[in-house]
């Protein structure tokens, strides 16, 4: 399988990465892990003029805690990610789901901005992310934005990032005491799946047998984005955790998706696995949060 | 326009001029002469091509070679010493982990990276480690022995 030809250009700083791609305009590509974009360049799906590698840039590859805040650089890959003990300790299901992306071998090259950027509904990093309220920021060479993880996907494949943005960074808020996550993904088989569904969901308690404050449940490959479950969350709040309680906000959680029919699973299917997952991914993120005490 | 890179690969220097939509799969096998690395599906699915690119276990399938200008890489050729095989390698043959032969390589990379970070895995882990290289023949209980097997010799 050949690749189309194209321009190449392999950036060390930041500032020369927004340079070249404000200066090349639309038919440029970032190149990240090229997990992605590289098949579908070998599919003739894609063909830019040029390709910008910036996998040489160290800035894209630091963590950085200070100020109430998490920085995680998206050019580190799934593995380092899974492998990072302050996120494996503070983030777990964020490990989590690095640690399920693609295979051993992906995960060494795929990172989290490629994972970010080629918004496939059923990626793993955007449910775990969403859930801990991550926030993207977009560089160029005109300055930088912060935009929301829930509101940076637009469709299959598509997101608010513009053709001469850089996703250089992931902010997350330090987690309070009582606060945790979860994360489980369905596909049938374990590895290089496309999720069934996948599922992340993240509580924060007032207290190790308080009432639930903050929740938030998100629901992958159940619609053209990943989705919010509004109504699934709002059964959680103000309530003490039990048994019935996650059994409402599952059933609330299925009511909110939009599973499709497809040749790897029916909607009705997904449906009732939504509601299972947010049960499962809400009791792991209870005990996350339980256990958590900063 | 052709590119000139370096590559340090089995422990020998290169320098290589290539064109940017050349990949290191195919710079390895049609520039380098070293064919012990396969190429399957050329997708990222199959591992037939692992390489291990800076001390990790990669697809050269979907590296560029230029991406992989001034790094380290290790292929099957590598792997054998001066004095024979590798005792992965007389795992490999002693337990009848290979068939057809077509994902051996791949699957000795990848056992070999799991075990310089980890001598003594589980089953699990041996499982984890080679799941992203697919083997059409042997089943893989074979494949899990030899890795075990190796360990344990290893380590014993
Ligand atoms: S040939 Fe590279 S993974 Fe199949
Ligand atoms: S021995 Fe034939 S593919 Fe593994």
């Amino acid at each position: 399988m050949l690749l189309p030809k194209f321009d190449y250009h392999e950036p060390a700083t930041l500032g020369e990465a927004c340079q070249v791609m404000g200066d090349l305009g639309q038919k440029t590509k970032a190149l990240a892990g090229g997990t992605d974009l590289i098949v579908n360049m070998k599919k003739k799906i894609l063909s830019p003029a040029c390709l910008v590698y910036l996998g040489r840039i160290k800035e894209m590859k630091k963590i950085d805690s200070s100020n109430g805040l998490f920085k995680i650089g998206a050019g580190l890959t799934a593995a380092e990610v899974a492998e990072m003990e302050e996120i494996k300790n503070n983030y777990s299901a964020l490990s989590r789901g690095a640690s399920c992306l693609g295979s051993p071998l992906i995960r060494n090259l795929a990172t989290i901005a490629g994972n970010l950027v080629s918004a496939r509904p059923a990626a793993d990093f955007p449910p775990p992310l969403m859930a801990y309220g991550a926030r993207v920021v977009l560089k160029s060479s005109s300055g930088e934005r912060v935009v929301s993880l829930d509101d940076f996907f637009k469709g299959p494949g598509q997101t608010l990032i513009a053709p001469e943005e850089i996703l250089t960074e992931i902010v997350l808020d330090k987690l309070r005491p009582f606060s945790g996550a979860g994360y489980i993904k369905l596909g049938t088989r374990q590895t290089l799946e496309i999720s069934l569904v996948n599922v992340a969901a993240f509580v924060s308690l007032d207290g190790p047998d308080g009432v639930i404050k903050t929740a938030r449940i998100v629901l992958g490959a159940v619609g053209p984005v990943p989705l919010r479950a509004p109504s699934g969350e709002k059964a959680l709040i103000g309530e003490k955790p039990s048994e019935a309680l996650l059994a409402k906000a599952g059933e609330a959680a299925a009511f909110d998706s939009k599973p499709i029919d497809d040749y790897r699973g029916s909607a009705e299917y997904r449906r009732a696995m939504v509601d299972v997952l947010t049960r499962r991914a809400l009791n792991e993120a209870i005990n996350a949060a339980r256990s958590n005490l900063n | 326009m052709k590119r000139l890179i370096k590559l340090r690969v089995n422990d020998k220097d290169y320098e290589l001029a290539v064109e940017p939509n050349q990949t290191l799969v195919d710079v390895l096998r049609y520039t380098l002469g070293l064919t012990g690395t396969k190429k399957g599906c050329e997708v990222g699915d199959c591992g037939s091509c692992t390489v291990i690119m800076d001390g990790k276990p990669v697809n050269s399938c979907l590296v560029l070679a230029v991406q992989a200008n001034g790094r380290v890489i290790r292929t099957i050729e590598g792997v054998e010493a001066d004095t024979g095989l590798h005792p992965l390698q007389v795992s490999f043959v002693d337990k009848g982990a290979v068939q057809c032969g077509f994902c051996t390589p791949g699957m000795v990379l990848s056992a070999q990276s799991l075990l310089e970070r980890n001598p003594k895995p589980n089953e699990a882990e041996i499982r984890t480690a080679i799941s992203g290289n697919l083997c059409r023949c042997t089943g893989y209980q074979k494949i899990v022995e030899a890795i075990h097997d190796c360990s344990e010799k290893m380590t014993r």
